[in-house]
């Protein structure tokens, strides 16, 4: 029953990665307008266009050039970079790995303070500790995440120097190191993505302390404690888990601005880049990676929405 | 239901305001008042901010002073003159926008929440394509497109803004309208014989209002970080455009020796869109609605 519920939504999420991946070849090939000059900018000469179109297989017709670009794309390739003449999927294979990396650090700094100020922010309703959260939280989703990078870039790299300002990576660097030189980046994507979450699982967490279960726990004489962790918590992170999936899907158009704020080579500055320099094949590589990400975190988030909730099944 | 609406008298509707105003919290209105500043900044700025937003010649990133409140930036113009331009800038652009979305989206979400069937099942899934693109990702491959003729130009973050919208606030719209329709009034209307138009117009989107009102506030709240995020990517404003986004990224290489170059816009920013944010909250609670922001 589950499992074909979930090979259902599978197939509805292939489906879509391949409407999206027409889309996005749509946006940067098809539209009207010489695309070999878009792409070598005014001052190219007649030749230069000639030679870039016989490259592209601009004379072929579209559906062509799409059909044999998703079939590449099926068998790993993405074509050659325009600007470095490598692979794709090379140019994108280092930086795909440092925005995991990155991703991987912000979500471990994320859970543990979600958790704790959305369970002091619930057990403290209506106390000054409770509106304190609640106003920087607030305050923290309305910072643009660029705005809250080149912050912190002021008050911990330039006036206290306890990280460094650009997130420069060598390869030979040591785990350690590069948390030193990612924290900064590891903050602003958390702090953008806990100001959502704390809001909603403190929320959560209130009507669940309030249902009758809780309050018969209390008045069976369960310690505080106890109450909160054991019988509280487990229930209210059902949602909250959803606003954990919508906040992966967040950090995928996060890292494009964070990655630029702090020159860190991940792949949200390579689109950016890459974008810039018309650099087309990476583009499309970049785009459907990014879409692909998130078509399956919200496939992740319904999955385990179902797991956790039962009557979420029948449908 | 929208003739009641109508019916009511005019002293009855100000009455209507006022108690609407009564139940706002304190922080709503701190923050209304604040928006009222920023428009007025709006429209008056440019009889008396001091400079010309693209006048350059003193010198760059001079610190504050009584000549120049907020110092001078990289090419050596007003940090203030250019905050109290960009203001312009970033509320024409933001709520244009977002009304236009509200208008399209509202509309296409209502009507084919109303209609069904495969014209709803077509829209739908369309739109939920266009969403699983990251909205930022969306924007940018969009810019992209459009090439560079278009580069910067109001028109095209505005046109952006309602690509990655229109369809979010159609997916919010068309549920609240497949709530709405089983309704008696909407079954009587239909027997009526009246126009899927019609139907929308006069009875779905008064008692969607409340709904889409909120809508229009958290999205009106997030459209200045989209926009500025752009500018500050450099696929937004363009140079010498006084955009809040566009200046950060300009002047932070001298984040040091100028700091309030940065802040300033940066301080503009935020402070707009935590007021836009506590006026919506404040909104919401009198309608005794949630508001629900997702990232």
């Amino acid at each position: 029953m589950i499992l074909r519920l979930i090979a259902q939504r599978l197939a509805a999420a292939v489906a879509t990665l391949l409407v999206v991946s027409a889309l996005v070849f749509f946006f940067t090939s098809v539209l009207p307008g010489d695309i070999a000059e878009r792409v070598l900018g005014h001052e190219s000469t007649a030749q230069q266009r000639e030679l870039f179109r016989e490259r592209m297989h601009l004379d072929r017709p579209v559906y062509d050039r799409y059909a044999s670009w998703v079939g590449g794309v099926f068998r790993g390739d993405f074509g050659r970079s325009l600007v470095s003449d490598e692979t794709v999927t090379s140019t994108i294979a280092s930086s795909a790995r440092n925005t995991l990396f990155l991703s991987l650090f912000a979500f471990a700094l994320y859970l543990p303070v979600t958790l704790v100020l959305a369970t002091l922010g619930a057990l403290f309703r209506g106390k000054p500790i409770d509106s304190l959260i609640s106003v920087i939280t607030l305050v923290g989703l309305s910072i643009p995440d660029f705005v809250l990078g080149t912050l912190l870039i002021f008050g911990f790299a330039v006036k206290l120097s306890l990280a460094p300002a650009l997130s420069i990576v060598n390869p030979g660097d040591g785990f350690f190191t590069r948390l030193h030189e990612t924290v900064l980046p590891a903050v602003t994507l958390m702090v953008a993505m806990a100001v959502y979450a704390i809001r909603m699982l403190r929320d959560n967490l209130i009507d669940v302390l309030d249902s009758e279960y809780v309050r018969m726990a209390t008045l069976k004489g369960v310690p505080r404690w106890r109450v909160v962790f054991r019988h509280a918590l487990p229930n209210a992170i059902g949602p909250a888990l959803n606003v954990t999936a919508l906040n992966l899907t967040y950090l995928i158009g996060g890292v494009v601005v964070v990655e630029t704020v702090f020159s860190y080579p991940g792949l949200g500055k390579m689109l950016v880049d890459s974008i810039s320099v018309r650099d087309v094949p990476v583009v499309e590589a970049a785009a459907l990676l990014a879409s692909g990400v998130y078509i399956l975190a919200n496939l992740a988030a319904d999955v385990l929405a179902m797991l956790a909730n039962p009557r979420l099944r029948t449908t | 239901m929208a003739t009641t609406a109508l019916a009511v008298s005019a002293p009855t509707r100000r009455a209507g305001v006022r108690r609407f105003l009564r139940r706002f919290t304190l922080s709503a209105r701190v923050a209304a008042v604040v928006l009222l500043l920023y428009g007025l900044i709006a429209l008056t700025g440019p009889l008396w901010a001091p400079y010309s937003p693209f006048a350059t010649g003193s010198v760059p990133f001079g610190g504050g002073s009584w000549t120049h409140l907020f110092g001078t930036d990289i090419l050596g113009r007003d940090v203030f003159s250019r905050v109290v331009y960009g203001t312009r800038n970033v509320l024409y652009l933001s709520l244009t926008s977002t009304l236009l979305a509200l208008l399209v989206g509202g509309a296409i979400g209502l009507a084919s929440g109303l209609v069904g069937g495969w014209v709803d099942e077509l829209l739908m899934r369309a739109f939920e394509t266009i969403i699983s693109i990251p909205l930022l990702v969306l924007a940018l491959l969009a810019i992209a497109a459009a090439g560079p003729k278009l580069a910067g130009s109001s028109l095209l973050l505005i046109l952006v803004v309602l690509l990655v919208y229109a369809p979010r606030i159609a997916r919010m719209a068309r549920t609240v309208a497949v709530d709405l329709v089983t309704r008696d009034y909407v079954t009587v209307a239909r027997a009526r014989g009246e126009s899927v138009a019609s139907i929308v117009w006069r009875e779905l989107t008064p008692n969607a209002a409340g709904v889409l009102l909120v809508e229009f506030g958290v999205r009106a709240g997030y459209a200045p970080i989209l926009i500025s995020s752009l500018g500050f990517l450099g696929f937004g404003a363009q140079p010498p455009s006084p955009e809040w986004g566009l200046m950060i990224s300009e002047n932070r290489v001298a984040i040091v020796t100028a700091p309030l170059s940065v802040l300033a816009p940066a301080g503009a920013l935020a402070v707009l869109v935590i007021s836009l944010n506590l006026v919506t909250d404040g909104v919401a609670r009198v309608l005794g609605r949630s508001v629900t922001r997702t990232p």
